[in-house]
């Protein structure tokens, strides 16, 4: 388990340590402009030559890359260009994360209950009106684009419920409708997979063989059933929390959350190279060290992964 | 049935018809089976896939698919009838611990994320009421009990952890771990190489010695059949054609079918010949049958096989047959040639 776990780490750090070089590089070819924004137009050949250089820009790539992980590795990731002149990327960002991990965080408290008892129920169900009702639900979902449903979610939600239509922290009534909005799809991903899971397990031998042994068919659903359903989805928990940092682009605007939802577009549109090698910094190694959580945990649940040789065998 | 002194019959089946309900259309998967089982007896019920057997089998402990009913007929067991049983609640005293079942593949019969100790613990708890140390001390022992080594350590390993032999010892053990009276193999030993069939068949043989329990073997293999039962039972489209102790029916087989089915061993083959294989499907169970099952892909059927169905007929006390050539009026059939030549070099030697 342990050399397991120990594999898996140097395997995401390399992984994160090539994906943040590669990015870091890129960003060098970019033009120059992205370091002046609308003062390049009035900046004359030395002057951008002479800024360049105080901000070691001019230097071997090698050193750059060297710098920036120094500064990381001391919580520095830089100050922003254009977005916000020279105020450093972690005071932009640090007030932002709490707003979008926190909606993310509920979704996901939500999506997971609910989600969870209406894939259970539909397994237990197959085949009949509950499961046809919430493969409709799933397909709704997953064919709409959310841009439709979550207007109408907004629109209906307030004037029919009358819950604020627009985010106002002090006001915790208008923390439901973006709640909700963000686990709608969330419901049907683990209603969907739960039930996937569960189907499945029902038609194993050993399911048959713990019926045979004379188990009430509710011992055998939650210590069978739904216990061995429930590993491969615990796989994707981890990854889920983590991204909830990210935030959500479109509820965010929706509601006017002053989270981290579109900030990553924002800052590419905008030019702004240091917030964009930031912010891939961040979102990457969010994901990274998801599927390294993920990982831990189907270890930890599952037995056999312990002694899977190479480590990624499942 | 009345000469030598019988033992107490522990299970009997009567005229037993279960339907299957497909698509809206009906299937008999069972039309019409009796047998009865005596204490500590062995039965195999041979057959070919699509017979019945399985089907029949698991009536007894109320695993049948959620499509399926018992229709007709009763299952007697202990002063119950199990074919009235239609709740959960019925079968719990019933399932697991007066009759208990073994499945063909222990590879896949055994959940993955429990212990092994764990899953036979679960079923020592439940049908001997026992807890915490003592429950763990008898799957210790149940483990011992059916030949895993070391069985302290294995107890708390996990089914990957186990050889495929050591898995089907392990079932064997849940099976057995609440000191069932019959105990129901479904074909125990066909994903197993064959020196650990032996090993299998063995240790069932010894357990049933010790314990005294009823075994019903369900299995495709004569050679099995030979080497564990006391009676045989022949189904052929869910119908059981010729029952009778394992001499009566490698001996002396009256029923088509049943010689069809021996001729078809590799083993009892003629050198030089190509292996025998019965021709034709057998019957579609969807639609009704008239006359006798297997009277189209017989070459030596009458022509009542396939007006009426034939009764049963007494061979012996022990021996009974569904077919016509057993009615004083038939002509004389003789059994082909393989069987002949069988019966001759089986004289004098077990199989």
């Amino acid at each position: 388990m342990f050399g397991y776990a120990v594999k898996r780490l140097l395997q995401s750090l390399f992984t994160l340590f090539i994906v943040v070089s590669l990015v870091f590089l890129l960003m060098r070819l970019l033009p120059v402009e992205g370091y002046f924004g609308d003062r390049f137009q009035k900046m004359s050949v030395g002057e951008v030559q002479a800024s360049l250089r105080k901000m070691g820009l001019l230097d071997p790539w090698y050193l750059q890359l060297g710098r920036f992980y120094a500064g990381v590795a001391r919580g520095d990731l830089g100050v922003s260009f254009i977005y916000r002149r020279d105020v450093p990327i972690t005071k932009i960002i640090a007030p932002r994360i709490p707003y979008s991990a926190g909606f993310g965080l509920v979704a996901i408290a939500i999506a997971m209950t609910a989600g969870l008892a209406m894939g259970v129920g539909m397994a237990r169900n197959k085949g009949k009106l509950q499961d046809r009702a919430g493969t409709v639900y799933i397909v709704f979902v997953n064919a709409v684009p959310l841009a439709v449903y979550l207007l109408f979610v907004q629109l209906y939600g307030s004037s029919l419920l009358h819950l604020p239509i627009l985010f106002d922290k002090y006001n915790i009534a208008s923390w439901i409708l973006p709640a909700v909005s963000m686990s709608l799809n969330g419901i049907a991903f683990y209603a969907m997979w739960i039930r996937r899971y569960m189907v499945d397990e029902l038609n194993k031998d050993y399911i048959k063989l713990a019926r045979a042994k004379g188990l009430p068919n509710r011992t055998v659903m939650v210590r069978h059933v739904m216990r061995n359903a429930y590993v491969p989805m615990a796989q994707y928990l981890p990854a889920a929390i983590l991204a909830t940092i990210g935030g959500s682009i479109y509820i965010e605007s929706l509601y006017s959350i002053p989270g981290m939802g579109g900030l990553l577009v924002d800052v590419i549109q905008r030019q702004d190279n240091a917030m964009v090698q930031a912010l891939v910094l961040i979102f990457s190694s969010v994901g990274i060290v998801g599927l390294f959580l993920g990982d831990l945990l189907m270890a930890l649940l599952d037995p056999r992964i312990k002694l899977a040789k190479g480590g990624g065998a499942r | 049935m009345t000469a030598s002194p019988a033992p107490k019959a522990i299970l009997e089946v009567r005229d037993l018809v279960i339907k299957f309900s497909l698509r809206g259309r009906l299937l008999s998967a069972v039309r019409g089976a009796s047998l009865s089982l005596s204490e500590g007896e062995t039965l195999a019920i041979v057959g070919e896939s699509g017979s019945g057997k399985s089907v029949l089998t698991k009536s007894f402990i109320g695993m049948l698919d959620q499509n399926g009913r018992v229709d007709a007929g009763n299952i007697l067991f202990e002063g119950a009838d199990l074919a009235t049983f239609r709740r959960e609640e019925d079968w719990l005293p019933i399932r697991g611990k007066k009759i208990a079942m073994v499945f063909q593949d222990p590879m896949t019969s055994l959940n993955p994320l429990l212990t092994v100790g764990r899953q036979i613990r679960e079923v020592i708890e439940l049908h001997r009421g026992l807890v915490g140390k003592k429950a763990e001390i008898a799957t210790v022992e149940m483990l011992d009990r059916v030949g895993i080594i070391d069985p302290e350590a294995r107890a708390d390993q996990y089914p990957h952890e186990y050889s495929g032999g050591m898995r089907q010892r392990a079932v064997i053990a849940m099976a057995m771990a609440c000191r069932p009276r019959v105990l129901i193999c479904d074909e125990p030993t066909t994903a197993l190489d064959v020196t650990i069939q032996a090993q299998i068949l063995g240790l069932i043989k010894a357990l049933q010695r010790d314990f005294g329990f009823t075994t019903i073997y369900i299995t495709h293999d004569l050679g099995v059949v030979a080497n564990v039962a006391d009676k045989v039972a022949v189904m052929y489209a869910g119908k059981i054609v010729e029952i009778g102790t394992t001499e009566d029916i490698f001996y002396d087989a009256r029923h088509p079918y049943t010689w069809a089915l021996l001729s078809s061993l590799p083993q009892l083959g003629v050198k030089g010949r190509p292996l025998y294989s019965i021709s034709g499907t057998p019957p579609n169970l969807f639609k009704e049958i008239k006359g006798d099952a297997f009277a189209p892909r017989n070459p030596r059927a009458l022509k009542i096989d396939f007006e009426r169905e034939p009764p049963m007929f007494e061979v012996s006390p022990t021996h009974r047959a569904a077919t016509w050539l057993l009615d004083p009026r038939a002509p004389r059939v003789d059994p082909p040639e393989s069987i002949r030549a069988m019966r001759e070099s089986l004289r004098g030697e077990i199989i």
